[in-house]
């Protein structure tokens, strides 16, 4: 529903007038810009030679393999618990860590409450840079200065994270309603006043969501970051591979993979809660007798409802398992503000950026990633688009329909890239090709999710106004839901590709092709310098990849 | 509760100074042009306009929410424009403001929302009603009781209707303790009855506490039945303003027709 005219708070320009204005040359630019792409991915999906024939071909390794993997080698239970808490405590420190960093540079970055426009880009170019600078860099950096530990996993993680939480809270506050806030500035609020009564009850569900978001990211980069020095079930993973126990590496990777999946399932739950305690409270309208409140006039705090009660028990559950992982990761404010002086010697040493006499390596897996990452993408994409439209449930033909493609697509998201890449990389063997099959299936968790979401966003009355003419269900999707939601999707895309990106530098690691193995080594050999280099060259791809979704946005919107 | 005097509204102290007041938004919309009113306590006035005649901008300019570009604008006796931070907050709690679209926050209680009304004078965050001290609440229940919501405390706000917002809204106008009430168009998003409900309240608050109130309407009935007062306002200009008792249909409905309309309809008739 389009707000009834309202005059800004401040004295910024009014709307602009809307005309039928003829297509732009910018926007043909687009075009050939997405088609380009397209191009691009087609080509990459070809120059790698992913096709069913290879993949068919290569499932003499997986028979091979499979016969050095079993039987599965599980640790005992005591250990498997002690491995799984560690590694939740460390993924839970850091997805906190974020958050209390997030909020108040959200609050600095967002364009509605920004105090001034210095600290606005301060704080966008904070979140940009935290982005960009890969996680796995992040922990190399901080192993070399904490060791193996929890302090390194929870830094790394919770800062990289701020890239996309502080991302996500900025923008959340810049969709509030302004009114309500303007609302409480007239009653003579100060500008804390403001933040704390006006905006934070607006965007509390959508923080809490994009945690919990977070969290179940943070809980598959985890295991990765096993691969560098980070403790818990990845680095127990990557030393089982390290000495080719599979036995072992594969159990244990069986388990991340249920970790995973029970983690997303529970998140999932909490966030629909969440979403459906709002739901609710709209639908009591009417069902509230209002007699009931005769005897409640003298009440100065609400009842103890079901709700009331379910929220508070929320609460402590939250506060109990952040306190029992600050316990568990045994963090120590000693070790870290004692290997903090180190921090300075240590960077120094990823300065200035070498080559290491091989740049024309490196720029050759650098262009072996990008050709994943497009790959990936494109593939993610044909797999996605109809899955993600079937789980959209004013899309999908029946509800059942709907859920068990929205169950598919959460299933896939429960999957660790880091497990399928392994699965790949034992099907089709080590290189690219595990690579962006890895990315390709593993998409169908972010970008089914996303494409699921903003068709089910679609305004609903356009819907409605096709389907009164008479048109067919098919017919309402094409004419009236697709044409809604087609932006949304070319962003969609773009925000796989630059996923796909990090995703494969980060797969390299594991032996999945491309540049990440580049970097795996040269931090094993304490060549930090060339650290820096692949770290410069993968980020200013990303910037690349994020300047063109940046334009192609503000064109298609 | 502050308690007002009860000011005869002819003789009452002046509360709200508008002199030659212009406002400018660049490049070139003139919102107020040159305008300039006195209006004294206790008294109920009626901003009268078309959409886009300036009455929003107008009724900012009296909270400080924005800045004349020309002009003073007087309130209970200091200068709004030329007051920053602090003393532009200590201004803007002795006046209350009730919007077109209620400006609840919808996922809070009803009592919260009213609750906020009281956050100029506290000191520091407030998260969830139980921060608010118990006299803060007991005074918004009371408000609540005095519009009729007392029921509706605990809910949702956004679960209640139209007319139920804006009534809860008052309340958290009235929370302020305010000595003036400013409304901007606060029932052109109601049907008739709930409309007539929320001025009545409006009118009936003003008589019992003295309250100044300066309201916008753009329903020239609404305007007349319940103002003291008429201020017209056409293309930022003031118009008319003339008491309504006595004021005609006819020469109240000429706000809304141009100048070469009027021409035309005068003709006409
Ligand atoms: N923030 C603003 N920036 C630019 N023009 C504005 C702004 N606010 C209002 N205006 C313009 O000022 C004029 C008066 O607007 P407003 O006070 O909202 O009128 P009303 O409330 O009577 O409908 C209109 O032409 C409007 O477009
Ligand atoms: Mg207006």
């Amino acid at each position: 529903m389009m707000p009834i005219t309202r005059a800004p708070a401040g004295e910024g320009a009014p709307a602009q007038p809307r005309t039928l204005a003829a297509p732009r040359p910018t926007s043909a630019l687009a075009f050939l810009a997405i088609a380009a792409l397209l191009g691009l991915g087609c080509w990459a999906v070809l120059d790698l030679r992913i096709n069913i024939a290879t993949l068919i071909d290569s499932g003499r390794n997986a028979a091979e393999f499979a016969g050095r993997m079993f039987p599965l080698d599980f640790p005992g239970t005591g250990e498997l618990l002690r491995l799984t808490g560690q590694t939740l405590a460390i993924v839970v420190c850091a997805t906190l860590l974020s958050v209390l960093l997030s909020v108040p540079i959200a609050v600095l970055a967002a364009s509605n409450t920004t105090p001034n426009r210095t600290s606005r880009y301060t704080s966008r170019g904070l979140i940009v840079v935290a982005r960009a600078v890969p996680d796995v860099v992040l922990a190399i950096i901080f192993f070399r200065v904490f060791g193996l530990g929890a302090l390194t996993g929870v830094l790394a993680m919770g800062l990289h994270s701020v890239g996309m939480v502080g991302k996500l809270y900025a923008d959340a506050i810049e969709q509030i309603d302004e009114g309500p806030r303007q609302a409480v500035r007239a009653g003579g609020a100060s500008r804390l006043q403001e933040l704390t009564s006006g905006v934070l009850p607006q965007v509390l569900p959508a923080f809490v969501a994009h945690a919990l978001h977070r969290f179940d990211i943070n809980l598959r980069i985890s295991v990765v970051l096993g691969f560098v020095g980070v403790n818990g079930l990845g680095h127990e993973i990557a030393t089982a591979f390290r000495q080719l126990d599979y036995q072992r590496g594969m159990a244990l990777a069986l388990v991340v993979l249920v970790l995973c999946i029970v983690i997303e399932l529970l998140s999932g739950a909490i966030r629909r809660a969440l979403l459906r305690s709002t739901d609710r409270g709209r639908r009591s309208v009417s069902s509230v007798p209002s007699q009931r409140g005769a005897r409640s006039e003298q009440r100065l705090s609400p009842r103890w409802t079901f709700q009331r009660i379910r929220r508070a028990g929320y609460l402590v559950l939250t506060g109990l398992v952040v306190l029992a992982s600050i316990w568990g990761a045994e963090l120590s404010v000693g070790q870290f503000f004692g290997a903090l002086g180190d921090l300075g010697s240590t960077l120094g040493l990823f300065w200035p950026p070498e080559t290491g006499g091989m740049l024309p390596t490196l720029l050759a897996d650098l262009w072996v990633t990008v050709k994943i990452a497009l790959a990936g993408t494109l593939i993610g994409a044909v797999l996605a688009l109809p899955i993600g439209a079937l789980a959209a449930r004013n899309v999908a033909p029946r509800a059942s329909v709907a859920k068990v493609f929205r169950t598919i697509v959460v299933t896939v998201r429960g999957l660790p890239e880091l497990v399928l890449a392994i699965v790949f990389v034992v099907i089709t063997g080590l290189g690219p090709v595990a690579g962006a099959c890895a990315l390709g299936v593993g998409a169908i968790g972010l970008l089914g999710k996303l494409v699921a979401d903003s068709l089910e966003e679609v305004d609903p009355g356009k819907e409605q106004a096709v389907r009164a003419t008479g048109a067919s269900a098919w017919q309402v999707f094409c004419s009236a839901t697709v044409p809604q939601a087609a932006p949304a999707f070319v962003g969609h895309l773009l925000y796989q590709l630059d996923v796909n990106i990090r995703s494969a530098t980060l797969l390299g690691i594991v032996g999945a092709g491309g540049i990440g193995f580049q970097l795996l080594n040269a931090s094993r050999v304490l060549e930090f310098g060339v650290v820096t280099t692949v770290m410069l060259l993968v980020f200013g791809t990303v910037l690349v990849v994020e300047l063109l979704a940046l334009w192609l946005r503000s064109v298609l919107r | 509760m502050t308690v007002s005097q009860f000011p005869d509204p002819k003789s009452g102290a002046v509360t709200i100074r508008f002199s030659d007041v212009s406002k400018h938004f660049p490049p070139d919309v003139v919102a107020l042009n040159d305008v300039s009113f006195d209006v004294r306590a206790g008294e109920v006035v009626v901003l009268l306009g078309h959409s886009g005649s300036g009455k929003s901008t107008l009724l900012r300019q009296v909270d400080g929410l924005q800045r004349a570009s020309s002009g003073t604008v007087s309130v209970l006796g200091a200068d709004v424009g030329s007051m920053r931070g602090a003393r532009a907050r200590a201004l803007r709690r002795r006046v209350g403001f009730v919007f077109q679209q209620f400006e609840l926050v919808g996922g809070l209680t009803v009592l919260e929302n009213v609750c906020t009304g009281a956050l100029g004078r506290l000191r520091g965050p407030r998260l969830g009603l139980l921060s608010y001290p118990r006299s803060v609440r007991r005074e918004a229940l009371g408000q609540l009781e005095r519009v009729g919501l007392a029921a509706q405390a605990f809910q949702r706000a956004d679960t209640l209707s139209g007319g139920q917002q804006q009534r809860a809204a008052v309340a958290r106008a009235l929370v302020q303790r305010p000595e003036i009430l400013l409304a901007d168009e606060p029932v052109a998003s109601l049907d008739p009855e709930s409309a007539a409900q929320v001025m009545r309240l409006i009118r009936e608050i003003s008589v019992e506490q003295g309250l100044t109130v300066l309201c916008s309407l753009h329903q020239l009935d609404l305007a007349l039945s319940w103002g003291d007062r008429i201020i017209g306002l056409r293309s930022g200009e003031v118009v008319l303003d003339a008491p309504s008792v006595g004021l005609s249909r006819e020469s109240a409905m000429e706000v809304y027709t141009q100048p070469a309309m009027r021409s035309v309809l005068t003709a006409a008739g």
